[in-house]
């Protein structure tokens, strides 16, 4: 049976692609590089996920095997918190690029060529 | 001494980056003093894990925190990681005392911080034995290199670093997508394990999860649909980190590709996966070898020149063999020497006389014989002229593609060097025939640290069978999955 969160989570992964080859302004490129991200961490924790179980934490009547798998949940955790980062550091570029060359646009910011 | 310590060539870069801050109150000399202690040290002890593993010929297990994988995750220092790692730590060092002279732009603390995270991502994408702690020293190391490109602060850096990052963030979320597929149909993320159950799992998820995570790792290891950046950022980043790039950021994404993808051999769909490995290695030599000749930056010119080479590596490494493999290290090995060299020379030249451009090569002979000495060797190595160390190991891959009966890559191999031969016997002929120029002063240090990479060169292309038995060892570790898999303490849990 392939759950709908595998259709949502490619569904994401094509959006944010389909943003990143096609819109002109960076912003946009980014947001969807975001969006690109999102999508791979759902489907990383969908991989994980068992149909009535709850979340991998150790709390009052809940059993190890009435958990969901908790791998996942930390992979994406991680992936997260690394998706943060690139964010900020492309954010921070952008701000750059626009102080050098006046503009968003990526078909006026091509000065490296050849 | 016990071979635990190995985990302080992970500990000992990112501590002493966090200790940069605290540093930086003694002034700007002494963070770059630092940094060149720093990777001396991380050089003495990546010489005591090489020589500890070639003397012993087992591989060093780094069990973190006493938890036996896969539960826990390993460091797996084999005969390819320790030569590697100690390739990484000394070319570091050297860059770090070049640093002291070519890079004066500010915030120079930061550079240190960087410098030392980018040591760390490429010593851990090596010495990693577990598929998401690669991926996260793969980030340490793209974010930190996305950071070092944009460190020059003019529009073309903060171009190249945006290029970069796109490409960066598609090939980590393809990475990760094909983690998720392997995870999913196996159930760990030990890469001993998966070697283990690779064969029982399902063709066609095997057959797109290792791809999906081959397009991932080939942003890093810049093959050709996703290099785009490569030659922007190579120009752009300061000279030294393009050394660094050159010499092992790259090495650490082919090697990381090349590991999964010998691991998953017993996959049945794993001769596609090669085939579009393949492909890639192919496109990439030649896109890369025709731009190079159209180059009017040398610093330019030599980076598509590197994307070529590296572009002959990831050949031998799809050939599925093992004289191809063994043939691949040793062309990983002889390229870092020389690129190192290159990038060390023609970035000596662009801080002294004021840019890489082609017109500023002209009389280099007589305005600076010695820097113009190492660009020689370094081109003429590249090119593959027998007495130079780059000869032998192209040689070896010709020999490799031969066996598997690919006699279209041997006539590849052979044409991309006719080809590096006219674009670096051109800048061979503005640096010595072109010209004239008055004798400038070259710094000591930085021309030892030349000569030393040039003895090298030639003392391999002299006396190749020591430099060659090193890297069929490593090699061999590579390839030979059964015994890496023995090698790991697995416990017994799951299948």
């Amino acid at each position: 049976m392939i759950s709908v969160y595998y259709f949502g989570a490619i569904s994401l992964i094509l959006i944010g692609l389909y943003a990143i080859l096609v819109k002109k302004n960076l912003l946009k490129i980014l947001i969807g590089l975001s969006i690109m991200e999102t999508g791979v961490n759902l489907l990383l924790v969908s991989v994980g996920y068992v149909a009535g179980k709850s979340a991998p934490i150790l709390s009052e009547g809940i059993r190890p095997s009435q958990a969901v798998d908790p791998i996942p949940q930390a992979l994406v955790l991680t992936a997260i918190v690394i998706g943060v980062a690139t964010t900020a550091m492309a954010l921070s570029v952008a701000i750059i690029l626009h102080e050098k060359y006046g503009t968003l646009n990526i078909e006026e910011i091509r000065r490296l060529r050849g | 001494m016990n071979g635990q310590y190995a985990s302080l060539l992970i500990a000992l870069p990112l501590i002493s980056a966090f200790f940069v801050p605290l540093i930086k109150g003694l002034g700007k000399k002494t963070v770059k003093y630092y940094l060149v202690v720093i990777t001396a040290l991380q050089t003495v002890i990546a010489a005591w894990v090489f020589q500890q593993v070639y003397t012993t010929g087992q591989p060093i297990i780094v069990v973190a925190g006493g938890w036996k994988p896969p539960v826990g995750i390993n460091l797996y220092l084999g005969h390819f990681a320790a030569l590697f790692v100690l390739i990484v730590a000394a070319v570091s060092f050297m860059m770090a005392v070049f640093s002291v002279r070519a890079v004066e732009i500010e915030p120079i603390d930061k550079y240190a911080m960087l410098f030392l995270l980018l040591m760390l991502g490429a010593t851990g994408m090596i010495a990693t034995g577990d598929l998401f702690n690669l991926f996260v020293f793969m980030e340490i190391t793209a974010i930190s290199a996305y950071a070092l490109t944009a460190y020059n602060k003019t529009g073309e850096a903060a171009e190249a670093s945006m290029k970069y990052i796109v490409l960066g963030g598609i090939g980590s979320s393809f990475f990760l997508i094909g983690v998720a597929l392997i995870y999913g149909s196996l159930g760990t993320l030990n890469m001993a394990q998966i070697a283990q159950l690779a064969g029982g799992m399902d063709a066609t998820v095997a057959q797109v999860g290792l791809a999906l995570i081959i397009f991932g790792l080939a942003v890093e290891a810049e093959l050709f649909p996703l290099n785009a950046w490569a030659p922007d950022a190579y120009q752009a980043a300061p000279h030294p980190i393009t050394a660094m790039f050159s010499a092992f950021v790259v090495k650490a994404g082919l090697y990381a590709m090349a590991r999964l993808l010998y691991l998953m051999q017993a996959v049945e769909s794993w001769g596609s996966v090669l085939k579009l490995l393949v492909v890639m290695a192919t496109l990439t030599v030649i896109v890369a070898e025709l731009a190079a000749l159209r180059q009017k930056n040398v610093k330019r010119m030599i980076a598509y020149s590197s994307i070529g080479q590296i572009g002959l590596m990831a050949l031998a490494f799809a050939l599925g063999t093992q004289s191809g493999v063994d043939a691949g290290v040793f062309h990983m090995v002889n390229h870092a020497i020389v690129k190192a060299l290159l990038f060390l020379a023609v970035g000596y030249v662009a801080i002294t006389l004021g840019g890489t451009e082609m017109e500023r090569f002209q009389g280099l002979g007589k305005r600076m014989p010695l820097t113009a000495f190492a660009i020689t060797v370094g081109a003429v190595a590249t090119v593959g002229i027998p007495l130079f160390n780059v000869f032998w190991s192209k040689l070896r891959i010709i020999i490799a593609t031969l066996d598997v009966g690919y006699t279209w890559a041997a006539v590849l191999v052979l044409s991309a060097s006719v080809v590096e031969a006219v674009y670096y016997f051109r800048l061979l002929h503005t640096i010595w025939f072109t010209g004239e120029g008055e004798k400038v002063s070259e710094s000591m240090v930085i021309g030892l640290v030349m000569l030393f990479l040039a003895a090298l060169v030639v003392v391999i292309g002299v006396y190749p069978d020591y430099a060659w038995s090193i890297a069929q060892k490593a090699g061999e570790d590579i390839f030979n999955v059964a015994q890496y898999v023995k090698n790991v303490p697995l416990m017994g849990v799951g299948a």
